[in-house]
């Protein structure tokens, strides 16, 4: 029973994590229309699991000066059930789409090199779990 | 499936369930209550979350923009020859030069090199077929971007996608090592770029990019800093780690300023200041620490 219980763990696991995986692809193909021709991906795809709103996905990431950036912040099949918002490394707010109704992108032109804070999080309203992606893209 | 994406933990009960039934065994009530209480451990899912960090890399694209910019020539002999790409035999090696050949295909391509691009992009293609990274860089990429050869824009667009497509399957497939490993390569070509220019010539604009670069080299060293067990990244991180003792003597000073929005173009103006000064010393030994790395990955 024991060897029973252990093989549906592993499967199980196997499972969910496959499908989740899936879920994280549909997400970001859906989310990478956001970035269209005119914006070069950075060549990652930021990913978290979030299980619940208190959760909050973060990364540092750094924006050149003379750059133009475009953020593209996604979860489920539609827009505006993440929240994500940006700060410098004193913690000073650079922006949040919350100011604007969940905005699932947003660009930003960078006068000086910028280390910075990206967080996410999920819109309570919106979602209570799921994965949320984030792409960069830039031009010069 | 509904409109509306289906809430996690309503999925991984639905899932238990599913799950019990497919098995057909009289699982206990108890064995029930502790698959469905089991908390889902993020770092179980194929996400990458390395000690609960995410690390996020700046393009070496966008360096190599940055040169052409500065007016600096084009020069095929700073990058790694495309014919080196038979020769590495390691996972570990492989790995590291698809993020040197990343970067040597942005560079060629943005000089409008189209012939020495074809050949980047064989390189590209052959190595992350061996490192079995499906669905990157197909046929199909391959002929696209053949045929966009005179479009620049169109070509760096194709060749981001393939290696943000690399570093999604890479995930996905519980090898984020391997994805770090291509952005250290990257990196350190791009670095390579850098100071191969400044040899040439002094250009404040790119002494200024070396040094912002000390960032990037924290998150590189973290996250390599995962598989320090292993000899070879051992020595890489011991490395990159001497490299940033150099970067911690540059002086930064930062200012914030208050952003502005431009509400109609969905655009937010980063006004906040950095000043950054790197002595001709910190930019030589910068020089020679990189070097030094970069041709023992490329060798």
């Amino acid at each position: 029973m024991k060897k029973v219980f252990k093989v549906f763990i592993v499967a199980f696991s196997l499972f969910t994590a496959g499908n989740i995986s899936a879920q994280c692809d549909t997400i970001a193909n859906l989310c990478a229309k956001h970035l269209e021709a005119k914006f070069i991906s950075d060549g990652q795809q930021y990913r978290a699991l979030l299980l619940s709103t208190d959760e909050t996905a973060e990364f540092h990431s750094t924006f050149y000066g003379g750059s133009t950036y475009r953020i593209a912040a996604c979860s489920g099949l539609t827009d505006g059930n993440l929240v994500f918002s940006i700060f410098d490394e004193q913690r000073n707010m650079i922006f949040t789409n919350s100011e604007y109704k969940n905005a699932p992108y947003w660009d930003f032109k960078v006068t000086s090199t910028l280390d910075c804070i990206i967080e996410a999080k999920l819109d309570a309203r919106n979602q209570g779990s799921g994965c949320a992606v984030i792409l960069i893209g830039f031009k010069q | 499936m509904t409109a509306k994406f289906l809430k996690l933990r309503d999925y991984v009960l639905l899932l238990s369930v599913v799950s019990i039934f497919s098995f057909g065994c009289g699982t206990s009530e108890k064995n029930d209550k502790e698959s469905a209480a089991e908390p889902l451990d993020s770092t179980a899912s194929n996400i990458l979350n390395v000690n609960g960090q995410i690390f996020s890399i700046p393009s070496p694209i966008q360096t190599a923009m940055m040169i052409k910019q500065s007016g600096a020539n084009y020069n095929k002999e700073m990058l790694n020859s495309a014919q080196n790409s038979s020769t590495y035999s390691t996972s570990f090696k492989k790995a590291l030069n698809l993020g040197v050949y990343g970067a040597d295909l942005g560079y060629v391509t943005i000089y409008e090199q189209t012939q020495d691009a074809i050949s980047y992009l064989n390189s590209v293609k052959k190595i992350a077929d061996d490192l079995g990274v499906s669905g990157a860089f197909t046929p199909e990429t391959v002929n696209r971007f053949q045929k966009n050869l005179g479009n620049k824009d169109s070509l760096l667009a194709l060749v981001s996608v393939g290696y943000r497509a690399s570093d999604a399957y890479l995930k996905n497939n519980d090898r984020s090592e391997v994805s770090g490993l291509i952005l250290t390569g990257g990196w350190i070509e791009s670095l390579n770029f850098a100071v191969s220019v400044l040899k040439i010539k002094d250009n404040e604009e790119v002494k200024r990019r070396i040094a912002e670069q000390k960032s990037s080299l924290n998150s590189l060293i973290k996250l390599l800093n995962a598989n320090y067990s292993q000899p070879e990244y051992a020595q890489l991180v011991d490395a990159l780690q001497d490299l940033s003792k150099v970067f911690d003597g540059i002086e930064f000073k930062y200012s914030y300023e208050k952003p502005t929005v431009d509400l109609d173009k969905k655009l937010t103006i980063i006004n906040s200041k950095t000043e950054v000064k790197i002595s001709a010393e910190q930019v030589q030994a910068i020089s020679e620490k990189a070097k030094s790395i970069r041709n023992q990955i490329v060798g």
